[in-house]
C-alpha cells in the first residue's frame, strides 16, 4: 500500500486532482489533508497539475511506509516502501 | 502544548556593523526612501578598546526599524573571499548557505512591489531577482555591505491549515533530527504519523470554533 499525504492548499488543488484521474488511485481527506492512496505505485505528471517549481518540490506532507523513487521537473513517483 | 501568553509586537529593530555609511544612506535613505528616524553618537568607554561610533536606524514600516553601526577607525575583518561587512566566508563554502541569512521586508501589494523595484532598478544596486515562491513574490538585492535583502510580498492570505501544517513538520522534525536518519524522508514518515492521529481532530475544533486565519503568522 502506498500513502502519500498533500495539504489542502490552493496551490496543491492540482496535485490531488491529477493523481486522482489514475483509477488505481482513492484520494480522501483527512482533516485538511488528502490522503492519495494506491495497492501500487502513485505517479504525478507536474506539468499536469500547473504546479509551478517551489510548489512543486513543497507539495508533499507526509508518506505513510512508501518512499520517493522520483520528484523532478517531469513527475512524482511514490512507492511502497 | 504551551499556553504561553504571546505579547511580543513584533521587530524593534535588527542591527548591522558597516563600514560604508555613505553607500548605506544613500541606498536605504535616497533610493529606497526609509527615513532615518533616529540616531546616537558614542564616544567609545568602558573596560575593553571600543572605537567612537555613531548608531543610526531606518524606518522600515510598521514602527520597525533597521540600525547600523559605524565605529570610527575601524578596518574591515579577513575571514574570505565571500560574504558580507560582518560575516567573510572561505571560497568554498555554498552559495545557498550564504544567503540563508537574509532580511525580507514586507509590503502590501505587486504595485508596492514593483515601485522598490524601480527603485533598486534606477540605482547602483538593482534588483538581481525576481521570483514567485510557493505563496509569496519576492526581489532581492545586496546593499551596499553585502547584506543581502529582500522585498515580498503575500500571494494569498495564510490559511488555518498552514499553520497545523507547520506544527505537524516541526513536530515531525524535532522527533526525527537527533534520530539515525535526519532526512526528509523519515520526516515525511513521522508526518505521515502526525497527520492520520492529530488532522482529524484539529478540523473538528475548527468547525467548532474558527481561528483567525494566519493567526500563527508565515
Amino acid at each position: 500500500m502506498t500513502a502519500l499525504y498533500v495539504l489542502d492548499v490552493p496551490e496543491n488543488a492540482g496535485v490531488a486532482e491529477v493523481a486522482g484521474r489514475d483509477p488505481a488511485v482513492t484520494v480522501v481527506r483527512i482533516g485538511p489533508y488528502f490522503e492519495i492512496t494506491a495497492e501500487g505505485p502513485i505517479v504525478i505528471d507536474r506539468r499536469a497539475t500547473g504546479c509551478r517549481h517551489a510548489v512543486w518540490y513543497s507539495s508533499v506532507a507526509g508518506l505513510g511506509r512508501s518512499r520517493i523513487t522520483q520528484h523532478d521537473k517531469d513527475a512524482l513517483r511514490v512507492e511502497p516502501a | 502544548m504551551t499556553e504561553l501568553q504571546h505579547r511580543v509586537r513584533g521587530v524593534d529593530h535588527v542591527a548591522y556593523p558597516t563600514f560604508d555609511p555613505k553607500g548605506t544612506v544613500r541606498f536605504y535613505r535616497d533610493v529606497l526612501g526609509f527615513p532615518v528616524v533616529h540616531s546616537i553618537c558614542a564616544a567609545g568607554w568602558g573596560p575593553e578598546k571600543h572605537p567612537d561610533f555613531i548608531h543610526f536606524f531606518f524606518d522600515i514600516g510598521n514602527d520597525d526599524r533597521l540600525a547600523f553601526f559605524y565605529y570610527f577607525g575601524l578596518e574591515p575583518f579577513e575571514g574570505g573571499p565571500q560574504g558580507d561587512s560582518y560575516s567573510r566566508f572561505a571560497a568554498d563554502v555554498p552559495v545557498y548557505f550564504i544567503r540563508s541569512r537574509h532580511l525580507a521586508i514586507h509590503v502590501d501589494s505587486e504595485e508596492d512591489l514593483l515601485e522598490y523595484r524601480r527603485r533598486l532598478d534606477l540605482s547602483e544596486w538593482p534588483v538581481e531577482m525576481q521570483i514567485q515562491h510557493e505563496t509569496i513574490e519576492s526581489i532581492y538585492t545586496h546593499d551596499p555591505n553585502g547584506y543581502m535583502i529582500e522585498i515580498t510580498r503575500a500571494l494569498r492570505p495564510v490559511t488555518p491549515q498552514e499553520d497545523l501544517d507547520a506544527e505537524l513538520t516541526i513536530d515531525a522534525l524535532l522527533d526525527v533530527v537527533d534520530g539515525p536518519d535526519p532526512s526528509l524522508g523519515a520526516l515525511l514518515a513521522r508526518k505521515a504519523e502526525l497527520i492520520v492521529e492529530r488532522a482529524a481532530a484539529w478540523e473538528a475544533d475548527q468547525q467548532a470554533t474558527p481561528a483567525p486565519a494566519g493567526s500563527g503568522g508565515a
